[in-house]
């Protein structure tokens, strides 16, 4: 399907939906067209926890404080103020700006570098108790209790406002669902599955949460204003913890991660709540309680992709099929080598590393590591399990880590510059264990390593994906191109390796940090990273620096090898230096620990030690 | 001054003996039971039942925590066991079972504000001062729930077992620990402390279906600033509860009861260890 094929087609079903609604007043009657106007609007409000929970992963319970921004900014210039044209824009901007402003300060709170998922929900947890008890405290300014009502506003009919909420709801939407399906989109699910990976793939993913949060804040100050026009009456419940957890639970039962769902979730139990409380308040809470506790519990996706799996299944049944592999949505292309610098070499070598310390409390992980590497160099960092090569690989590649010492790439010092700056000066990781995206396809997987060089769309999806040709090489030995859109997951552990090898080149990284990178393979595909990695390092000139307990491979590739132990280098020199050394036979064999000039006889070849 | 003190103190005392059943529950299994407002609703009714039926009001505590603890058994059983891995969803299905039980005691007991008998009425004179005698036995009734507690971690085979799967899970089981027990008895454990608090606070205010949801943030917050701890909860509860009490004397009620939430988001911001100590 092409770009613009798929395009329409999503703006033929908003202009049905649009349709729907302008069609709704005819049928339906004057007080279900007033119940499901605030129902459209509240479904816009869910619209912004699912994109927020569903797609970014961050559980909100303080949506509703943004509605109440919007709202009361109505109530509160029409109240004190006349209302005029004037005016309405003014309270508009004024919701809008107070939005704005209030999730800047909880994005500041909760989705700062190092910010744990659970730390998030209580922050916005602590806005919906917060905010009422501003409202409450505000005396005749925001009505107490009672909130603010009596005042004028828009001269709508019913249905007018009816089309106007509708009219945003499809609005916001068909935006919603074009950003998600975009290749920018796609970043939100990214770091929703595995955020580490983000960062280290260069990706600013607090920046990320917060411009997405504002986003919003703004939908939902923007419905809270209509509803406030509309309804003429605000109350401190609309910013409350209740009604926050209401949208969670309306978007829970539509289906998490599917936009529509939590907007039908909304419509529906709305709507229904309002025919049925009348009649049974209790016994209606109590059902939505107990359904909500079962759709968490057993069907954590929802209801909503249950409905659409359904005739499937059935179709299933009658007709059975062999899975058909999914053709490649996207071609791969070699980038020009011209455009592949990488980033800008600094003077002197490719990776300084000076006095570098870590400790945990007492506990001394690296002391007093110096060394440097230049471009084309592959150094080989061994040691025992424990000797703080891991450590080390983590202190290159995040400025906060280590305790002492200073880190220079290319020319630049890091600093206490998160993961994602470090890759920015040209610093490339791949983790011991395989970290991909597992949802994601193999070509996602790319397309989100290249997102720091290409801005992707927000309302497109790329067909084509350049990649520099290192990522190009290894995608193409191994065999990955044929399974560009086989999901991650479902990759051998050798093919993951790879893959999560080619993403990190895909950074072109001018420091390549490799922890383990044949742990765990065959040794044909040992072979295969092996002539890789020489060829990175002769052909492409990067520096990289490998964590390897297989000697023999270390061997067979490495231009210099660093020994660690407990800590410090007691080595660093060619290969031939360290294979002839006693000392690292006697560190491999386990005397080390009275110190290593001991004079114990190696128990074994010391040639490979398990990780 | 002395009442003021008196003031935080016991203030600090209700709020420990609120949190350390969420506390016990979060150390052990990393969840976040927010069903622990509605045990507590359902131990404040325990207590509204056994007074109306003429029992010693003492009485209420073991009924609370017989009824606190069966709920939290089918709870565990039920609804968190399957839940284990995907630790947000806990929060939703507990909040879900909050409303179910909140909706339940609706339907038999009504809407209405009501209100139990106190074990204890009247004043004490202490330092001069005539403070209200059933705070002060709080003081008492929170410092033996955190003794028993501790010496339940501290003395026994179980609270080892239980101190184990604390601190690393995986390495227990692999020690033929049975962690899906230790769990169960937890999560009982840890219900039956939110139906004593429940319990405990019905005579200072009143028993209405949503009683225990203003609790449950300040407990929640209170849990996240502590860790997995008695003894920094203990800080905590000190500390944020004290300041609650100042900022309510001296500027509004409003601010001060937001200054526990507010308070522990900002030392997690800036520490997010929080009162832990390692």
């Amino acid at each position: 399907m092409t770009e613009a094929r798929r395009l329409s087609l999503i703006l033929a079903a908003a202009l049905l939906a649009l349709a729907a609604i302008f069609a709704g007043p005819t049928v339906l009657d004057t007080y279900s067209v007033n119940v499901l106007t605030r129902s459209l609007l509240y479904a816009a409000v869910a619209l912004t926890v699912d994109l927020l929970w569903g797609y970014l992963g961050i559980l909100t319970f303080g949506q509703s404080v943004f509605f109440a921004c919007g709202a009361y900014a109505a109530g509160l210039v029409f109240t004190h103020m006349d209302f005029t044209p004037g005016n309405a824009a003014l309270a508009l901007a004024l919701g809008i700006g107070a939005a704005l402003f209030t999730a800047a300060i909880v994005g500041w709170l909760a989705f700062w570098h190092g910010a744990s998922a659970l730390y998030a929900s209580v922050i916005t947890l602590v806005l919906p108790i917060v905010a009422t008890q501003l409202l409450y405290s505000g005396g005749t300014f925001t009505g107490s209790s009672s909130g603010l009502s009596g005042f004028t506003s828009f001269d709508l009919s019913t249905e007018a406002w009816f089309w106007l909420a509708g009219s945003f709801l499809v609005a916001m939407t068909t935006l919603a669902y074009i950003v998600v399906q975009s290749d920018a989109g796609r970043l939100l699910v990214a770091v929703r599955e595995n955020e580490q990976r983000c960062k280290y793939l260069g990706l600013n993913t607090s920046r990320l949460k917060i411009r997405v949060y504002l986003a919003c804040a703004v939908i939902g100050a923007v419905a809270g204003y209509i509803y406030a026009a509309y309804a003429m009456v605000v109350a401190p419940e609309l910013a409350g913890f209740v009604f926050g957890t209401e949208l969670v639970i309306w978007t829970a039962l539509g289906g998490r991660g599917t936009l529509l769902g939590p907007v039908f979730g909304a419509l529906i139990v709305d709507y229904e709540s309002a025919q049925l409380s009348g009649n049974f308040p209790f016994v209606w809470q109590l059902i939505i309680g107990t359904v909500f506790v079962l759709v968490i519990v057993a069907f954590p996706r929802g209801l909503l992709p249950m409905l659409f799996d359904l005739p499937r299944r059935l179709l299933g049944l009658l007709r059975p099929r062999a899975a058909v592999a999914r053709p490649a949505r996207v071609a791969l292309a070699t980038l020009d080598a011209a455009q592949t610098q990488g980033a800008e070499v600094g003077n002197g070598p490719a990776l300084a590393v000076t006095g570098v310390a870590r400790r945990f409390g007492s506990l001394t992980v690296l002391d007093g590591i110096d060394f440097k590497a230049r471009a084309g160099e592959l150094v080989s960092l061994v040691g025992p399990n424990g000797a703080g090569k891991t450590t080390l690989m983590r202190c290159i590649a995040d400025g906060a880590e280590r305790s002492a010492g200073t880190i220079i790439v290319n020319g630049h010092d890091i600093g206490r510059r998160p993961p994602e700056a470090c890759v920015a000066l040209g610093v490339g990781r791949k983790f011991q264990m395989a970290n991909v995206f597992e949802t994601l396809t193999v070509a996602e997987c790319l397309q989100i390593a290249r997102a720091r060089h290409s801005r992707p769309s927000l309302w497109r999806r790329a067909q084509r994906l350049p990649l520099p040709e290192a990522a190009m090489h290894v995608i193409a030995t191994t065999g990955l191109d044929r399974q560009l859109s086989t999901p991650a997951h479902l990759l051998s552990h050798g093919l993951k390796q790879a893959l999560e090898l080619s993403m990190v080149l895909a950074l072109e990284p001018r420091v390549l940090l490799l922890d383990e990178p044949t742990a765990g393979l065959t040794k044909t595909e040992r072979m295969q990273i092996g002539a890789i990695l020489i060829d990175l390092a002769k052909k492409q000139g990067l520096c990289v620096l490998l964590v390897e307990h297989d000697l023999d491979f270390v061997r067979e590739i490495s231009s210099r090898v660093i020994v660690l132990h407990q800590g410090r280098i007691v080595l660093d020199g060619s290969v031939e230096e360290v294979v002839a050394s006693e000392l690292v036979k006697q560190v491999y064999a386990g005397s080390g620990h009275a110190g290593i000039a001991h004079e114990t006889a190696p128990k074994t070849g010391g040639q490979e030690v398990p990780a | 001054m002395i009442a003021q003190t008196l003031d935080i103190v016991t203030t600090a005392a209700i709020l420990y003996a609120v949190a350390t059943g969420l506390l016990l529950v979060f150390g052990v299994m990393k969840i976040i039971n927010f069903a622990h407002g509605g045990l507590m609703t359902l131990g404040g009714y325990a207590a509204l039942v056994t007074t109306q039926a003429g029992w010693n009001p003492w009485l209420a505590i073991p009924v609370a925590a017989l009824f606190g603890g069966v709920a939290g058994m089918a709870i565990e059983r039920f609804v968190v066991r399957p839940l284990y891995a995907r630790p947000l969803d806990a929060i939703l299905a507990t909040w879900g079972l909050s409303i179910i039980i909140g909706q339940v005691i609706t339907i038999a007991f009504g809407r209405g504000v009501q209100f139990t008998q106190a074990p204890l009425s009247g004043t004490l004179d202490l330092f001069g001062e005539s403070y209200s005698a059933y705070r002060l036995a709080l003081v008492g009734i929170a410092a033996a729930l955190g003794l028993a507690l501790t010496a339940l971690l501290q003395g026994t085979r179980l609270g080892l077992e239980t101190r184990a799967v604390i601190m690393n899970e995986d390495l227990a089981r692999g020690l033929g620990i049975n962690s899906a027990l230790v769990r169960f008895l937890t999560f009982t454990l840890g219900a039956a402390l939110a139906g004593v608090a429940g319990a405990l606070i019905t005579p200072l205010s009143s028993v209405d279906p949503n009683m225990g949801v203003p609790w449950l943030v300040n407990a929640f917050m209170l849990v996240l600033v502590s860790g997995a701890s008695l003894l920094s909860l203990l800080a905590a509860c000190l500390v944020l509860g004290g300041a609650q009490v100042l900022v309510a004397t001296h500027f509004s009620p409003v601010l001060g009861g937001l200054t526990i939430a507010v308070l522990a988001a900002v030392i997690l911001r800036i520490r997010p260890k929080g009162f832990a100590r390692d």
